[in-house]
């Protein structure tokens, strides 16, 4: 981790705030606008934004996950099921369903590979949502095999029907907006014990604090915002199909998280809306924005490594304040020392 | 019994097909430690740039074959050289790089030669039948020309001083380095000798299989599971667990039907990286 990350995110819960303040705006559009292309944009940036919370979560532990599609079918096929087969249909409690049964699922298979890290770590997640795509194709009882679950009724807020466009988009924004609250509370709440366990896991264990509670509560968390997202983008398709939660989808949340910059809660939520809307605007659909977004990896990896928000911050202290800033980015090390590992643990 | 047979040669074909592309992504993590997501996309390429020799330039196939070898094996080349060598001890840097090249591989391939699968045939066809078996004549030229390639990269790695370098600095690189060797030549010419067997097996393979601009996913996720389960990094690894992996998939296609062969296998690699990380003639992985 660099200075300049550890300095991003000593800025206080600024970038928190912000994220969890601009996912509430959207809330607004509804009542501004009734264009519905505007209103698919809205829901595609919120879903985008809420998967890559996710990846960000587990980014803070220096785990790269590609598991956000198999946690985004559990939520999005537990919502299917629920609707189609028992009749539920309040939202509250759909939310609840689509955070709490991919955290739980994610509980014992975190206990199993959270014990890798790197590339292992990396590579289980991959063959996991490999797994999960096959499962999905395979077991048509359960969720309907190639043709998914189709036919969902409309999800209702205290008995009011929420079936119209603009009901679909307050339902992605209250669900984003619920995302968005969890992963700050958690990553502000931890990110001490996030830090130092990115810093240095060893060390860190050796220093006393149980790393394994933390990244194994940290991959729950993850896999239930990943429900919520799973959940919206079910609700707005009116679909749980296994093609909505590819394998290879996960890397669109990944570079979402990457591109828009790691360091901070800000960098999903201006990657996921600048990508989303880069591909929308400009006509690039398929084809045209994963290749924008290839490029704009190895761009951003080469050569802005902290992303977006990260390399605009960093633009932004040397303007204001060039001596001190230029300073502070050479940090020490006793400024990049972890300060978590010795410190008494909740 | 007849069944059988052939399902078992065309498992083996299958198997040696693999090996060859799953040595490259082994040599590239044993070597440079580098996951390379772009493998699948070289493969792709390898198919795409034999086609187009083979269609617009009018070339034999056996030639178009070798040119597609040598293009992917240029572009590994250049893209270790001038952009992945900076992050080489960076894991997750040298992931997301080759991430990023691999969308831009198989969405480029997408635009230029669109969605649609090109008529690509092997020029060879037929069947050769025997006593209680019968066989493509295609895989059976595939099969032989994988096992030469394989038994040439195990030559080269171990008989030649290119190979002995290469395992040199992948056991230890300041030794390595410290004793004359120079990561700055070798790392990129291994990096192009995996990404020339990626695109070798692709200029061979996709006429027998099919040619599309995104089969280099399920590529992807095969040469994972082989490598996982021989153990990255493991040349002998790969070369068993790709055999294990051409056969499990034959019989299943054959006697379980769909996909639930592949569902198997993944299970089954699932537990191995659970339980034995480094799979089953793996060693300490650097690094990861």
């Amino acid at each position: 981790m660099t200075a300049r990350s550890l300095s991003t995110r000593r800025d206080g819960g600024i970038a928190e705030a912000a994220s969890v303040a601009v996912i509430a705006c959207v809330f607004v559009v509804p009542w501004v606008s009734e264009n519905p292309m505007i209103y698919s944009l809205a829901n595609q940036m919120l879903i985008a934004i809420t998967a890559a919370f996710s990846v960000y979560i587990m980014l803070r532990m220096n785990l790269m996950t590609f598991a956000v599609p198999t946690f985004m079918a559990i939520g999005g096929y537990t919502v299917a099921i629920l609707g189609l087969r028992h009749g539920v249909t309040d939202v509250l409690l759909l939310g609840v369903a689509s955070f709490v049964v991919p955290a739980l699922f994610a509980l014992p298979l975190g206990a199993l590979v959270l014990r890798l890290t790197g590339v292992y770590f990396v590579l289980v997640t991959f063959v996991l949502t490999e797994i999960t795509q096959l499962v999905l194709f395979e077991t048509p009882g359960w969720t309907g095999g190639s043709n998914g679950l189709v036919g969902m009724p409309a999800v209702t807020f205290f008995g009011i029907e929420l079936g119209d466009n603009r009901a679909v988009l307050l339902v992605t924004t209250g669900l984003a907006l619920a995302g968005a609250t969890i992963t700050a509370m958690v990553t502000r709440g931890l990110r001490q014990h996030f830090a130092a366990i990115e810093e240095n896991e060893l060390l860190a264990q050796s220093l006393g604090l149980v790393v394994w509670h933390y990244k194994a509560f940290g991959f729950a968390v993850a896999a239930g915002v990943s429900g919520l997202a799973g959940f919206a983008l079910v609700n707005m398709l009116l679909t749980a199909h296994p093609t909505s939660f590819s394998p290879l989808s996960s890397v669109n949340y990944i570079a979402y998280a990457i591109i828009g910059g790691k360091g901070s809660m800000l960098g999903p939520v201006v990657g996921g809306a600048l990508l989303i809307w880069a591909g929308e605007i400009f006509a690039l659909r398929g084809e045209y924005s994963q290749f924008l977004f290839g490029f704009l990896i190895v761009v951003v990896v080469l050569a802005a490594r902290d992303g977006v928000v990260g390399t605009i911050y960093r633009l932004g202290v040397r303007l204001v304040s060039p001596g001190p800033s230029s300073s502070s980015l050479k940090a020490s090390p006793a400024a990049l020392r972890v300060p978590t590992a010795t410190e008494p643990q909740p | 019994m007849q069944g059988f047979v052939a399902t078992g040669l065309i498992g083996i074909s299958l198997g040696a097909q693999y090996a060859l592309l799953a040595l490259g992504f082994t040599l590239i993590f044993g070597i440079l430690g580098v996951v390379n997501f772009a493998h699948g996309g070289f493969y792709v390429l390898g198919g795409y740039l034999a086609y187009s020799a083979v269609t617009f330039l009018g070339m034999p196939y056996a030639l178009a074959v070798v040119c597609a070898a040598l293009g992917t094996t240029g572009l590994g080349y250049l893209f270790e050289r001038f952009a992945l060598d900076r992050l080489i001890d960076d894991h997750l840097a040298t992931l997301m790089l080759t991430l990023g090249l691999y969308m831009m591989m198989s969405s480029g391939i997408l635009v230029i030669f669109g969605p649609q699968s090109p008529a690509f045939a092997f020029p060879l066809t037929g069947v050769i039948r025997g006593y209680g078996f019968f066989v493509p004549v295609e895989n059976l030229v595939v099969l032989g020309i994988c096992i030469v390639g394989i038994l040439s990269i195990y030559g080269l790695m171990y008989h030649t001083d290119f190979g002995r370098a290469l395992r040199a600095l992948a056991d230890d690189r300041a030794v390595a380095t410290a004793q004359g060797l120079r990561p700055t030549v070798l790392f990129p010419a291994a990096f192009a000798l995996a990404t020339g067997l990626a695109g070798l097996t692709g200029a061979l393979v996709t006429p027998i299989l099919s040619l599309a601009p995104h089969i280099g996913d399920p590529v992807l996720a095969t040469s994972f599971l082989i490598v996982i389960l021989g153990g990255l990094g493991s040349v002998g690894g790969a070369t068993v667990a790709a055999f294990l992996v051409g056969m499990v998939e034959a019989f299943s296609a054959v006697y379980l039907g769909g996909s639930k062969g592949a569902l198997a296998l993944f299970v089954l690699v699932l537990v191995m990286l659970v339980v034995k990380p480094s799979g089953l003639f793996g060693h300490r992985v650097r690094g990861a």
